[in-house]
């Protein structure tokens, strides 16, 4: 029972992972931008949630209303200001401009708030539990797993039926060609990078109410996103889902057997995965 | 005056200049082909009339606005769109799905959803199915659909025989016949000479990136036009 409960813990676990490669993986998949500051960014809005805490009313959950908006505006400013101006068939220009604004990030964050642990609270909720069907589960855990099936299914709907998402799969698909068709394709990367942020910084807040984080935290929160891509498959929405929950399972269970081993085993399973399947899991079903 | 003219112009990749002093013009309502062999510049050409292609020289002068340095979403809002080399449908999008992205142009005009699948009957039947199931022709079909979608005052088409059985060559331009009845403006550039010059009343032959030969269609010899397109003066 023990171990039904320490699986059922990692998918929830894997839920919240799957929504941080969310943000990442839907900017790959539109844009082809591997965005390397998406972890700091992640940070970035855990100590804007911390910041804004104090001022937001009824429930401190609610903080990821603004902290979500106000990474949307940034991502957009993001994409006009600084990547619309290195497009082009080199990659490696966004990478190294996004490298450079990680560190930047980073730095800034150590300079303004310190280098001190740091977790956003929840109050209660954080220590809440319930019996389900004789497991034992946190209430705040299942809680972010709803939250991150909610945003997976709503983008996606949202892409499948909404006049803006129909223009974003058709520029993920030929972002010249939408230009014939009277679209500006960098207005198109604007909102499709405010999106990713705004996910990412849901991610940030929630792994912020979860455990806890440091200026520090971007490059493990970037490295959690890019095997929950890479496991899910490149571009593949669902894929980055169950990527997630494989990284989670795996990491709770690795801890239960050794105790000291932090990550270390998402990774290896993350590595196994990929000499066995390049291509993802959802590329494996797909052959 | 004419809708679309274009005044000396170069076009270039990089250091190769593709397009050589190239002038023409069209007037409303009108078809003119441009033809040519295998990389005589026509579509290099096109792309840059429609903004696609950002390193020229020259004029582009559409509906009486200077449009050569403007982007081609710009001026796929203003009125003139193209129908790319290849289709270049987007694939994982539905038939009906990919005509309404020509909409987004935002632009009234009498071509609907409704209209495209009047003009085509077969692509209204596969409007559900992913662009990139369907045939060569039924593609080609779905594209010129999501251009006309955009209402577009003057339509550029690229090879649009290409690669397509003879019967559906001839379909596609039987369809030519009504969108010019709504007044739209048509450039068809091909390397099916007989083809083109039945569709347009006035045709360009290009040759090495220079116009080698102009003329009203019904004027124009098969013999002017085969050392135009060959190059046979210089030969």
């Amino acid at each position: 029972m023990i171990w039904v409960e320490t699986i059922v813990n990692g998918l929830l676990l894997g839920g919240l992972y799957a929504l941080v490669g969310l943000g990442l993986g839907f900017a790959f998949g539109v844009m082809r931008i591997v965005n390397v500051a998406q972890g700091d960014f992640i940070v970035a809005a855990a100590f804007l949630g911390v910041f804004l805490l104090p001022w937001t009313p009824v429930h401190p959950l609610l903080v990821i209303i603004p902290v979500a908006i106000a990474a949307f505006g940034i991502g957009m400013l993001l994409q006009w200001l600084l990547i619309n101006r290195v497009l082009g068939h080199d990659q490696i220009p966004q990478i190294l401009l996004t490298f450079g604004l990680a560190i930047v990030l980073r730095n800034g964050m150590v300079e303004l708030f310190g280098a001190n642990t740091r977790s956003i609270n929840v109050g209660d909720l954080r220590f809440m539990g319930f019996d389900f069907l004789g497991l034992k589960l946190g209430v705040l855990p299942v809680l972010i797993l709803a939250i991150a099936v909610f945003l997976f299914a709503t983008l996606h709907l949202w892409l499948r039926k909404s006049d803006m998402g129909r223009l974003i799969r058709a520029t993920a698909d030929d972002h010249r060609i939408v230009q014939l068709c009277g679209v500006n394709f960098r207005s198109i990367y604007a909102v499709a990078m405010g999106l990713a942020m705004a996910l990412s910084a849901v991610a940030g807040i929630l792994l912020a109410m979860r455990g806890s984080f440091t200026p520090y935290s971007g490059a493990d929160r970037l490295l959690i996103a890019f095997e929950v891509v890479v496991i899910g498959g490149l571009g593949s929405f669902w894929g980055m889902f169950l990527g997630g929950m494989v990284l989670g399972v795996a990491q709770l269970v690795a801890l239960k057997l050794d105790p000291a081993s932090g990550l270390m085993y998402g990774h290896i399973v993350f590595i196994l995965i990929l000499i066995m399947s390049p291509s993802g899991l959802a590329g494996a079903f797909r052959r | 005056m004419s809708l679309l003219r274009v005044e000396n112009l170069d076009v270039f990749y990089g250091d190769f200049q593709a397009v050589r002093g190239v002038s023409l013009a069209v007037d409303e309502g009108r078809t003119v082909a441009i033809i040519g062999a295998n990389g005589a510049g026509k579509s290099t050409l096109l792309n840059a009339i429609v903004g696609l292609h950002p390193q020229k020289r020259g004029k582009v002068v559409f509906a009486g606005a200077d449009v050569t340095s403007n982007r081609a979403d710009a001026i796929a809002r203003a009125g003139m769109t193209m129908v790319p080399e290849g289709r270049r449908l987007f694939g994982t999008l539905t038939v009906e799905d990919n005509l309404r992205v020509g909409a987004a142009a935002g632009r009234k005009g009498p071509w609907t959803l409704g209209e495209v699948y009047r003009l085509f009957p077969r692509i209204g039947e596969l409007r559900h199915m992913p662009a990139a199931s369907l045939s060569g022709g039924q593609q080609q079909m779905v594209a010129i659909g999501r251009a006309l979608m955009t209402n577009p005052r003057i339509l550029l088409c690229d090879e649009i025989s290409l690669g397509l059985a003879p019967k559906i060559i001839l379909d596609i331009y039987r369809c030519f016949e009504a969108i010019s009845a709504t007044g739209v403006s048509i450039v068809v550039i091909e390397q099916n000479v007989g083809q083109a010059c039945a569709a347009a009343q006035y045709a360009y032959c290009m040759l090495e990136g220079k116009v080698s030969l102009e003329g009203p269609t019904a004027d124009l010899s098969m013999e002017a036009i085969t050392a135009a397109y060959f190059g046979l003066d210089h030969a």
